[in-house]
């Protein structure tokens, strides 16, 4: 005779498989552990960033700066796309955010597409105005965060782009890189050093890492040629004649038994064993590139130099542009000027921009800092070169970047229009930049075109102008 | 005698031709492995195993490090935690839930029930991310944002997993058993635990280990509805790892391999329940 309980056991033994006990047994072990750890609740100023290593400069200035006003700092940091996701459905829904959020550009750009006053970061213009910060930070960065003449976040960088080279290759060939002003001199002076040592008829190593679809450095390249997506007043400028002749002129850089130009990917570690190898001889490095060179690749240290982009004319800029992000304040937070309080301390602290040099590698936007002699110490990973002076050199003449809802789009449709144009040109046998541009004209103006379309569709543009 | 030979010639034809297939799909595992053993400028400086200066292989410089880190420094031990109990409390959960919602839809006779299974058809073929905008919402008007229930709570009750259950209800359970249960004297819910459970047993395995899996592998949910680094699973913790300015491809590989481990294992220590279960009334006898 078997007892109720015992009925019960056996029909439980019946119903589950052993996978299944295993998967119960868990969720009961789980269960309790959890239970046992809870997570604290904080209250206090809810920050949210995308990057750990921010995370890590704003610790100490916020834990400095809660003992000061006994306000409780919550930093977040969570991964671009999900970030992207809250604050976009946030900002459409109304829902409640954070009280600061800090954007990477690329995120932007669909905040402010609906009409000026329904963007969902508070508009900081005033603020910024009254307490004279537009003089103290470098202004080109101010142009991404700013929309229909309205700035909504505060810069948080500059990222100025120099031409990494491989000083110990340069220097065993005798080669003299002050000869270099222009892009045309870049060439004709290390052509030199692709050689075909191993007699396969193709150079075993090219002058620059650029590729026709690296939608980062093409942008990089055109902005530093006075090329632009939009203008100032957001008007899509794809298809202008000066992005025609920079893209023609890159593109000629890829062509042909003369290209001088090379693909290496500069996250894998195939990527990095090409650099090491010496594959290429010159990189597009942005100030926060440095750091990820210096921890990536250790080996390379001391055959690495930095110097002035060469320019596409005599006399032309000799920097570019690439990445950047900013803090602003949603509209939803209900202590703004708490808020305010914390980002200016976070974004003109003297320590914050000490450690974000000297961690990553990257110089403050707040020119008053740029007198900081930590920017004068030499690096032996870049062969005793002072690199943040040589980035705060060609910091004021970085490109202005106008911010546009389109810009992701933009940036895509000048991706296409460059691969488009170059295998056309290909195929055609074309190398040269005059038999480059007109096909280069082309794929820009429906490119244009595109963006157009797109931007017609948007009845708030037009409201506002 | 004949067929037997060329039965043995067509095997060893076929796992020549396999071998190398093999070798392409584990190159990758292999390279991940490897990986995570290596210091950052190791993982630079060579593709798989580590060599000294000399270009020799050295596998001195291999290293538990990153493995180290990982739950020093990171606190993954804590991601793991919660990646056991969202798996498999979800999985449970889910696995009765539907259970319950597949034999109702299949045994039961009440108004709208085709309308009901229409739906429950239809839900499966809206994307889960077409979803999301309207759960966020959802949970922040019930205050479960940031909450394991703000998991758990959406995929407990899964069509997928109901139109499973109805089906294996209608292959495994006879309609008379229930009505001769019905007849002794049994609940609804004696039944459906004492006769219907037993019946669809290989189902009960193979779906719970399928939502095991799904949630364990889930990215995007907990991704957006998390908030507090001590609640994140495995899945977002180790995407946590990527830095902006700074990669340590050793530690993300460590964490992607701690994060494959487990579920792996009891992948490998069940494959035989699941395949049973998903195979049940694959041929009707």
């Amino acid at each position: 005779m078997t007892t109720r309980h015992e009925r019960i056991g056996a029909l439980w033994t019946a119903a589950l498989s052993p996978g299944a006990w295993v998967i119960a047994l868990l969720a009961i072990g789980s269960g309790i552990a959890v239970l046992a750890m809870p997570v604290r609740d904080e209250p206090g100023l809810e920050v949210w960033i995308f990057a750990f290593e921010h995370g890590q400069m704003y610790e100490p200035v916020a834990d400095e700066w809660t003992a000061e006003t006994g306000t409780e700092v919550n930093v977040r940091v969570f991964g671009i796309p999900a970030l992207a996701r809250r604050v976009m459905g946030g900002f459409f829904s109304g829902i409640e955010t954070a009280d600061l959020i800090e954007c990477e550009r690329q995120m932007v750009g669909p905040m402010f597409a609906g009409p000026v006053e329904s963007v969902g970061f508070t508009d900081l213009t005033e603020r910024i105005e009254a307490e004279g910060l537009m003089g103290r930070i470098n202004a080109p960065s101010f142009t991404p965060w700013m929309s229909r003449g309205r700035v909504f976040g505060l810069p948080h960088d500059v990222h100025p782009v120099l031409l990494g080279y491989r000083s110990d290759i340069v220097e065993a060939a005798g080669i003299d890189m002050s000869e270099i002003e222009t892009w045309d001199d870049f060439q004709r002076v290390l052509r030199p050093l692709m050689a075909d040592t191993d007699g396969d008829g193709r150079p075993d190593r090219y002058l620059l890492s650029f590729w026709e679809n690296h939608l980062e450095n093409l942008e990089v390249l055109l902005l530093q040629g006075g090329g632009s997506m939009f203008d100032m007043d957001g008007v899509c400028t794809l298809g202008s004649e000066r992005n025609a002749e920079i893209l023609a002129e890159v593109l000629s850089w890829c062509m042909g038994d003369d290209r001088f130009c090379t693909e290496i990917n500069e996250w894998s570690n195939a990527g990095h064993m090409q650099t090491i190898e010496g594959y290429a001889i010159g990189y597009l490095m942005p100030d926060w590139m440095c750091g990820i060179w210096m921890r990536q690749m250790p080996q390379l240290e001391g055959t690495v130099k930095l110097m002035p982009l060469p320019a596409f004319e005599p006399g032309g800029r000799r920097t570019s542009v690439r990445g950047g992000s900013m803090m602003g304040i949603p509209k939803t937070t209900d202590q703004p000027d708490v808020a305010w309080e914390l980002i200016r301390e976070l974004y003109l602290s003297r320590d914050v921009a000490r450690e974000l040099y000297e961690s990553n590698g990257i110089i403050s936007p707040v020119t008053e800092l740029w007198d900081d002699p930590m920017y004068d110490e030499p690096s032996a990973f870049f062969s005793g070169q002072a690199v943040g002076r040589a980035y705060i050199g060609e910091a004021p003449n970085v490109p202005p970047r106008p911010a546009s809802p389109y810009y992701r789009s933009a940036q895509l449709r000048l991706q296409d229009a460059a691969v488009i144009t170059g295998e056309r040109a290909r195929a055609a046998g074309m190398s040269t930049p005059e038999e480059i541009l007109p096909l280069a004209r082309e794929a820009l103006a429906d490119a244009q075109a595109s963006i157009e379309r797109q931007m017609a569709r948007n009845v708030f543009i037009g409201e506002d102008e | 005698m004949h067929d037997r030979k060329t039965q043995r010639v067509f095997g060893v034809a076929t796992h020549l031709a396999l071998v190398p297939l093999a070798i392409v799909t584990l190159i990758p595992f292999v390279w991940l492995v490897l990986a995570a053993f290596k210091t950052p400028e190791d993982f630079s400086g060579s593709l798989f195993l580590p060599r000294d200066d000399s270009g020799a292989i050295d596998l001195t410089r291999l290293t538990w490090m990153n493995f180290v880190s990982l739950f020093r420094d990171v606190g993954l031990g804590r991601a793991m935690l919660n990646s056991i109990f969202l798996s498999s409390m979800t999985a449970v959960l889910a696995t009765l839930c539907a259970a319950a919602g597949g034999y109702a839809l299949a045994r039961f006779r009440f108004f709208g029930r085709n309308a009901m299974t229409l739906l429950v058809l239809g839900a499966i073929i809206i994307p889960p991310p077409l979803l999301l905008a309207p759960s966020y919402q959802l949970l922040f008007n019930l205050h479960l944002l940031d909450t394991f229930t703000g998991l758990i709570l959406p995929a407990i009750a899964p069509a997928f997993g109901i139109f499973l259950f109805r089906q294996a209800t209608r292959q495994s359970v006879p309609e008379s058993l229930i009505e001769a249960a019905r007849i002794d004297g049994a609940s609804e819910v004696g039944i459906f635990v004492s006769i219907v459970l037993p019946l669809v047993r290989p189902m009960i395995g193979a779906f719970m280990l399928l939502t095991f899996l799904m949630v364990w592998n889930n990215f995007i949910g907990p991704q957006v509805v998390l908030q507090t680094a001590e609640r994140y699973p495995l899945s977002v913790a180790v995407a946590q790892m990527r830095g902006l300015y700074r990669q340590d491809y050793g530690l993300l590989m460590a964490g992607t391999l701690v994060s494959i481990l487990p579920v792996a294992g009891l992948f490998l220590l069940l494959q035989r329940e699941f395949i049973q279960g998903l195979t049940s009334g694959a041929v009707k006898g």
